[in-house]
C-alpha cells in the first residue's frame, strides 16, 4: 500500500529522514518495502514566462523563444509546440533537467538556432491530466496559476513528496489506510497522533424524504449505514485531493466520487455513492442472491449469480456486488443531483467466496476480505460529508440509516505482567508495558501488582489474548532487546529418524559408486506415465490427481519415479553430457491405497539412472547389488522387469519373496521416443522392503592363517543356461571350504558347436585349521560336476 | 722399495683410477690390474719369496692388509656405479605425469540436500528429534489446527494445491508438528525437514516444489530469547561464529508474538554485497511463540507449557550459500550443475 509521506505527516509528524523512517516502522512492526521519491525522474525543471516568441526562419513550425525563469538573463530556448505564444507560464527543463523516460536536456541547436532548453507538456514531465487537470493535449502545459518564475515544478504537482510502500500484514487490515500508519506511526516515532476533528454541518430535512434502505441479512452486512447530499454540485477535485489520490497511484474522477475514494484511503473503510436518481423505487435493499439471477457489473462482464452471493439492489432488481462491485446504473455524473453515501461492513469469507468464484478482485473486495471493523464505520460516513462541507460539494441532509443487529465492544484482556515479560525473555517493567500500550491506543489497567486489564482500540480485529498483548509490548519496546540465551529444561534424546539416517547413508554409498543425487518434481502428468506403456489396471496408473494443478504436465503426483529419471537423462544427453549416473530419492503416492486417516498411501523409494562409455546391464546392477550388501542384503537375479525395460536385460532383485528392486536397460522402444542413447540403464528400488530386508551386522570371522587352494573348471553348457544358478550349484557342492568362485573366461567358437558356451571357474578353497590336499579337494569336484551335469546340462570340457 | 712403500703407490694409483673410471666394465679392468693373475698387488705377493724368513710374515700381514682393503674399495666403488645405473635405467622408464587421465568419479548429494544434512546436524546435536511426515496432508493438520481457519485471509499467503475440499499438499511441514503435539507429551523438541507445495509458476524464484525444515520445541519456561538463542546458534555453527541473527515484528497465525529473521549476509559477512543487496542482511526465516490457540487445540495445556517454532527454506539457504541464481537449476538434473559441488 502506497501512502505519501506528506501526508502522514499531517497526522503524525515524521522528524526523521525517510530511511531512518523505514527502519524504524519495520522495527515497530509495520512492514515497509520501500520508500520511492515521487520526484525521482524530474530535475531542474522549473515555472518560466515566455518573454518573446517569434517564428523560425528556417521552418514552419518551430518557434524562437526567450524564457524567464527568475533568473538574471532569460533563457533562448527553440519550441515546436503549436500552443506555445508570448505571456504563458510553462514548465521549462533547464540545461542538466532529468525528465521522466531516462531523458537529459543539453545545450543544442535546432536548425541553426541554439536552445537552452526545453518548454515541456505534461506528458513530458509525467503530469497526467488527473494530476493536474488543464494539462491538456495540445502541446505545452500552461499553468492556468500564478507561481513565482524559477519555482520547482515538482512542488506544484506534489511531487516533492516520498512515497512509502508499506507491506501491511494479514493481521493488520485497520493499517490499509493513512489513519492507520498515521497511529502507527506516532507510537513508534513518539509524536502526537493528530487526526482531524469530525464535524458535519446539515441543511436539515430528513434522509427518510430521499431513500429507504433494508437490509435482509445481517450476516453477510453486519453494519450498514447512510447519509444523503442533495444539490450536489460535481466538480474536479482541489489539488491536495488529487495529488493524495496520485501517490496512492488512483485516479481522479470527479469531487463526489473523489471523497469516498480518499475517505477510504485515509479510514480504511470503502464507499459506494450512489445517484439517487438512478435508483429505482428510492430504495436500496441489501439481499443475497437468489437461484438463477445475473448481474452485469461495471466492468461490462455478467455474472451467473447464486444464493451465497450478497447482492445491492433497488426496488427492480439488483444493481451490484455488496462489496465488491457496483453496477453501471448508479455512477456518478455530471448531471448528478442526489447521492447517498453508503458506508457498510460485509463478511469476510463470503465476499472471498464470491471474488474467488467469479475472478473479480477490486480494491473495496480485497479490504472487507482481510476485514473492516465494524465499529468505526460512522467516523468514516461522517468524513465523507465534512470532506463535502469543506468541498462545497453539495448540501449534507440531515439525519442518516446506521443499520446492524449487534455492535459488540472489546471485551478486556486480563493479563500478568509476569508472564508477558516471561514469554518475550525480555525485562519488561509493568510501567513499560502500560507505556507501550498507551502508545498504541489501548486502554490500560494496572493493579499495581502483576494485573494488566487492557482493552484494544475499537478498530483492532486482532487483539484476543494475552499473547497479543505480549506482541504489541514487546515491539513497542523492541525487538532488537530480545536476548540470545540457551535452552534449559529436561534433556531430549535428539537425532535423526531412521529414514534421514538411511538416506544419509545411501547418499555416502553412491557417491563412492560415483553417482550423483538429483531432485525433481513430485508431479508428473497422466500422459509420462502411460507412455511406460503400463496396463491400464496397474495401480501406477490410476494416480492422485490434484484439483488446481499449475498445467498438464504436473496434474498428478507420482506414482512411479522412472519418468522423470528417463526425462532429466534426456535433457543431459541432449545438452552433450557425455555420461550420466544420477539417483533420486522420491515419495511415491499410492491412491489406491488409503490410510484410515483417509490419505493415500506415501512410500519412499529410490530410483538410479546412467548412460554412458563402458555402463551396461552389468553395471548398473552392480551398484544395486552393491548398495543392497551394505545392508547385508544377498538377493537373487531374477530375469525380467516391468515392459518399460529390455526384456531380455532387466532383472528383479529378490531376497525371499520380497521384490526389493527392478533393473535393467531400458527398452529401445522408450528410448528411441525419449531421445535416449540405446544403452540407457535405470533401476527402481523399493525402500520399504530393502530396509525390511535389511540385516543388522553382527560379530566378523576370525582370518584363516591357512593357505589358499584353487581348482580351475570349465565347463560347457547350452547359451541359453543363466550363471547366476550354476554359480549356486558351485556354491552348493563347495561347501564351507570354498572360500569364493570367480568366472574367469567365457568362450565361444566352432570347436564346441553352436549354441554351447565354455565357462571358465575358478574355485578357490580354504580352510581354517588345516592345509588343503588332493584328498579334500576330489569328492567336492566330483560333486559339483555331477551337480552341475544333473541340473544345468553342463560337462566339464575336454 | 720396501713393500709398505709399494702398497701405498698401489693404493694411490687405484684410488686416482676409481675416481676416474665411470663404468663397470672399466671397474673390472681395474680389478684385474690391481688383484688378478697378473696384477700389481698378485705380483707383490710373488715378490715375497725374496724376502727373509723373518720379514716375510709382517710383510704377509701387511700385504693381505691391504689386499682387503683394496677389495673393499673396490667393491664400495662397484655399489656405487650399479646404484647409479640403476637410477640411469629408472630415469629413462619417465613418463609423462602431466598427462591428462579421467578421474575416478565421485558422486556428490544434491545441494539442498548438503544444506538438509548441515542443518540437521546442528539441531540434532542440540537435541532436536527429527520427524518427518505425510506430504498430502489433511486440511485439518495443515490449516485448521495452525490457526488457519478456511477462508482466512492468511490462506492466501500460501497457494494452496488441494485434492478435495479435506486433503491438500502440505504448504509447509507445520502440520507434522501439529501431529507430534498431538501425540507426544511435552517437553518436544523436533525439527521437521521436509517437501512442501504452493501453487507457484516456476521461475528464478520460486517454484511449486521446495523443501522446510521446521524447528519446535515446547517445555514450561521457554522464551523469545531462548528461540534467538537456538536461531543464534545454529547459523553460528553452520556459517561462522560471526554470523549474527536480527530480528523484525512479523505475523503468522501459529506464532504471537512473530518474528522474521534477518541473519549477516553470509557472502559479504555484513560488508554489504549484490547478494544482500547492500544492506548486509539477508531474509532467512520467519518464527515465533507458537499460538497459545495452536497448543490448546493440539491438546496442550498453555497455560503450563510455551512454545518457539521456526521454518527455514531449505533452497533459501542453498541458494545464498552457493551463490546460485536460478532455482530451476535445482531441478534440471544438469551434471554440469550438479558436478560443481562437493
Amino acid at each position: 500500500m502506497k501512502v505519501s509521506m506528506k501526508w502522514i505527516n499531517q497526522y503524525a509528524e515524521i522528524p526523521v529522514s525517510p530511511a531512518e523512517y523505514e527502519s524504524r516502522m519495520i522495527m515497530r512492526g509495520t512492514g515497509v518495502e520501500g520508500v520511492e521519491y515521487l520526484g525521482e525522474n524530474l530535475e531542474n525543471v522549473v515555472v518560466g514566462r515566455v518573454l518573446t516568441c517569434r517564428d523560425h526562419e528556417n521552418s514552419d513550425h518551430l518557434h524562437v523563444c526567450t524564457v524567464d525563469v527568475g533568473e538574471n538573463e532569460p533563457l533562448q530556448i527553440v519550441c515546436g509546440a503549436p500552443n506555445v505564444k508570448e505571456g504563458i507560464l510553462v514548465p521549462v527543463a533547464k540545461v542538466g533537467a532529468k525528465l521522466p523516460g531516462g531523458f537529459q536536456i543539453k545545450k543544442g541547436k535546432l536548425r541553426g538556432v541554439e536552445s537552452y532548453g526545453m518548454l515541456c507538456s505534461g506528458p513530458e514531465i509525467g503530469v497526467p491530466v488527473e494530476l493536474y487537470p488543464s494539462v491538456g493535449d495540445e502541446g505545452l502545459l500552461i499553468f492556468n496559476e500564478e507561481y513565482a518564475l524559477g519555482t520547482d515544478v515538482r512542488t506544484i504537482f506534489g511531487l516533492d513528496d516520498y512515497v512509502v510502500d508499506f507491506e501491511i500484514l494479514a493481521n493488520r487490515p485497520d493499517c490499509l489506510c493513512c489513519w492507520g500508519v498515521a497511529r502507527e506511526t506516532a507510537a513508534a516515532m513518539d509524536t502526537e497522533l493528530k487526526l482531524p476533528e469530525i464535524k458535519v454541518t446539515d441543511v436539515g430535512g430528513d434522509i427518510a424524504d430521499h431513500v429507504k434502505v433494508t437490509v435482509e441479512n445481517f450476516d453477510r452486512c453486519p453494519r450498514y449505514a447512510a447519509r444523503v447530499i442533495k444539490n450536489v454540485r460535481v466538480a474536479p477535485s482541489p489539488a491536495w485531493i488529487r495529488q493524495i489520490l496520485h501517490a496512492a497511484g488512483m485516479r481522479s474522477i470527479n469531487n463526489i466520487v473523489d471523497i469516498t475514494n480518499l475517505v477510504m484511503l485515509e479510514t480504511g473503510h470503502p464507499m459506494h455513492a450512489f445517484d439517487l436518481d438512478k435508483v429505482r423505487g428510492r430504495h436500496i435493499i441489501v439481499r443475497n442472491a437468489k437461484a438463477g439471477e445475473t448481474l452485469r457489473t461495471l466492468d461490462g462482464k455478467d455474472h451467473e449469480l447464486l444464493p451465497s452471493d450478497l447482492l445491492i439492489c433497488d426496488a427492480e432488481g439488483p444493481t451490484g456486488l455488496a462489496g465488491i462491485m457496483g453496477g453501471e446504473e448508479s455512477e456518478i455524473t455530471e448531471g448528478t443531483r442526489e447521492v447517498m453515501f453508503e458506508c457498510a461492513t460485509f463478511d469476510r469469507a463470503g465476499t472471498r467466496q464470491s471474488t474467488r468464484r467469479m475472478g473479480i478482485r477490486t480494491e473495496s473486495s480485497g479490504r472487507f476480505e482481510r476485514g473492516v471493523s465494524n465499529q468505526t464505520i460512522m467516523t468514516a460516513l461522517e468524513r465523507a460529508c465534512q470532506l463535502v462541507n469543506e468541498l462545497d460539494a453539495g448540501d449534507v441532509v440531515g439525519g442518516h440509516y446506521d443499520y446492524y443487529e449487534s455492535l459488540e465492544a472489546h471485551k478486556p484482556i486480563v493479563c500478568s505482567v509476569k508472564r508477558i515479560a516471561a514469554r518475550t525473555g525480555v525485562e519488561i517493567t509493568a510501567e513499560q508495558m502500560v507505556n507501550a500500550l498507551k502508545k498504541l491506543n489501548f486502554t490500560v489497567e494496572f493493579d499495581g501488582g502483576d494485573v494488566l486489564t487492557v482493552t484494544a482500540p475499537d478498530y483492532r480485529q486482532d487483539v484476543e489474548l494475552e499473547a497479543d498483548i505480549c506482541e504489541e509490548v514487546l515491539r513497542m519496546v523492541g525487538y532488537e532487546h530480545i536476548p540470545s540465551t540457551r535452552l534449559r529444561g529436561e534433556t531430549t534424546q535428539g537425532g535423526l529418524n531412521p529414514l534421514m539416517q538411511r538416506k544419509k547413508n545411501i547418499r555416502r554409498v553412491m557417491g563412492g559408486l560415483g553417482y550423483d543425487e538429483m531432485m525433481t518434481f513430485s508431479f508428473v502428468s497422466k500422459k509420462s506415465i502411460a507412455s511406460l506403456g503400463l496396463p491400464e489396471d496397474d495401480p501406477r496408473m490410476q494416480p492422485l490427481m490434484l484439483r488446481n494443478p499449475l498445467g498438464e504436465d504436473t496434474a498428478c503426483m507420482r506414482t512411479t519415479l522412472a519418468p522423470d529419471m528417463l526425462r532429466i537423462l534426456s535433457g543431459n544427453y541432449n545438452h552433450g553430457n557425455e555420461c550420466a549416473m544420477l539417483y533420486e530419492f522420491g515419495t511415491l503416492f499410492d491412491a489406491t491405497r488409503r490410510t484410515e486417516e483417509g490419505l493415500v498411501t506415501e512410500s519412499p523409494a529410490l530410483s538410479i539412472g546412467a548412460y554412458g562409455k563402458d555402463l551396461d546391464f552389468y553395471a548398473i546392477r552392480g551398484v544395486v547389488e552393491a548398495l543392497l550388501k551394505t545392508e547385508g542384503i544377498i538377493c537373487k537375479i531374477v530375469p525380467g522387469a516391468d515392459c518399460y525395460y529390455h526384456p531380455g536385460r532387466s532383472a528383479r532383485l529378490v531376497c525371499g519373496d520380497t521384490v526389493i528392486a527392478q533393473l535393467g536397460q531400458v527398452h529401445p522402444d522408450i528410448t528411441a521416443a525419449m531421445d535416449l542413447p540405446e544403452v540407457t540403464l535405470l533401476a527402481e528400488v523399493d525402500m520399504v522392503a530393502m530396509y525390511d530386508c535389511a540385516t543388522v551386522m553382527g560379530h566378523v570371522q576370525s582370518i584363516s592363517r591357512m593357505q589358499a587352494v584353487s581348482r580351475d573348471i570349465a565347463l560347457v553348457m547350452k547359451e541359453e543356461v543363466n550363471l547366476g544358478p550354476v554359480m549356486d550349484t558351485l556354491r552348493e557342492a563347495g561347501g564351507a571350504l570354498l572360500e569364493d568362485i570367480r568366472l574367469f573366461d567365457v568362450f565361444r567358437g566352432k570347436q564346441l558347436g553352436d549354441g554351447l558356451k565354455s565357462c571358465a571357474f575358478s574355485l578357490i578353497f580354504r580352510s581354517p585349521d588345516q592345509t588343503l590336499t588332493e584328498e579334500h579337494l576330489a569328492p567336492i569336484m566330483k560333486k559339483a560336476l555331477k551337480l552341475c551335469k544333473e541340473r544345468h546340462d553342463a560337462e566339464i570340457r575336454s | 722399495m720396501d713393500i709398505k712403500t709399494q702398497l701405498d703407490v698401489i693404493r694411490e694409483e687405484l684410488e686416482k683410477e676409481l675416481a676416474s673410471l665411470t663404468d663397470i666394465r672399466q671397474l673390472e679392468e681395474v680389478r684385474q690390474k690391481v688383484l688378478g693373475k697378473k696384477g700389481t698387488l698378485t705380483a707383490l705377493l710373488r715378490s715375497m719369496g725374496s724376502l727373509s724368513p723373518e720379514e716375510r710374515p709382517i710383510a704377509g700381514q701387511m700385504i693381505n692388509k691391504g689386499r682387503e682393503e683394496i677389495g673393499q674399495m673396490i667393491d664400495a666403488r662397484m655399489a656405487d656405479l650399479k646404484a647409479k645405473e640403476r637410477e640411469e635405467k629408472l630415469r629413462k622408464d619417465t613418463i609423462d605425469v602431466t598427462e591428462p587421465r579421467e578421474l575416478p568419479r565421485v558422486g556428490v548429494p544434491h545441494p539442498t540436500s548438503l544444506a538438509l544434512e548441515e542443518v540437521l546436524s546442528a539441531l540434532t546435536g542440540l537435541g532436536f528429534d527429527v520427524v518427518e511426515g505425510p506430504e498430502v496432508e489433511l486440511d485439518h493438520y495443515n490449516f485448521e489446527l495452525l490457526n488457519l481457519p478456511k477462508d482466512h485471509p492468511a490462506r492466501d499467503a500460501q497457494d494452496t494445491f488441494y485434492v478435495d475440499d479435506n486433503i491438500v499438499l502440505r504448504t509447509h511441514t507445520s502440520p507434522v508438528q501439529a501431529r507430534t503435539m498431538l501425540s507426544r507429551k511435552p517437553p518436544i523438541r523436533i525439527a521437521c525437514p521436509g517437501r512442501v507445495f504452493r501453487a507457484d509458476e516456476v521461475d528464478a524464484t520460486h517454484s511449486p516444489v521446495f523443501h522446510q525444515i521446521e524447528g519446535l520445541v515446547i517445555d514450561k519456561d521457554v522464551t523469545m530469547g531462548d528461540l534467538k538463542g537456538t536461531l543464534d546458534t545454529l547459523f553460528k555453527k553452520l556459517y561462522g561464529d560471526d554470523i549474527e541473527t536480527r530480528f523484525r515484528p512479523s505475523f503468522f497465525p501459529f506464532t504471537e508474538p512473530s518474528a522474521e529473521v534477518d541473519l549477516t549476509c553470509i557472502t559479504c559477512r555484513g560488508k554489504g554485497c549484490r547478494m544482500c543487496k547492500g544492506t548486509g542482511w539477508i531474509e532467512v526465516l520467519g518464527c515465533g511463540m507458537v499460538n497459545p490457540k495452536v497448543l490448546e487445540m493440539c491438546g496442550i495445556d498453555s497455560n503450563e507449557y510455551r512454545g518457539f517454532a521456526f521454518g527455514i527454506g531449505l533452497e533459501r539457504i542453498t541458494m545464498l550459500r552457493y551463490g546460485i541464481k536460478d532455482m530451476r537449476l535445482l531441478y534440471e538434473g544438469d551434471e554440469r550443475f550438479l558436478r560443481q559441488f562437493r
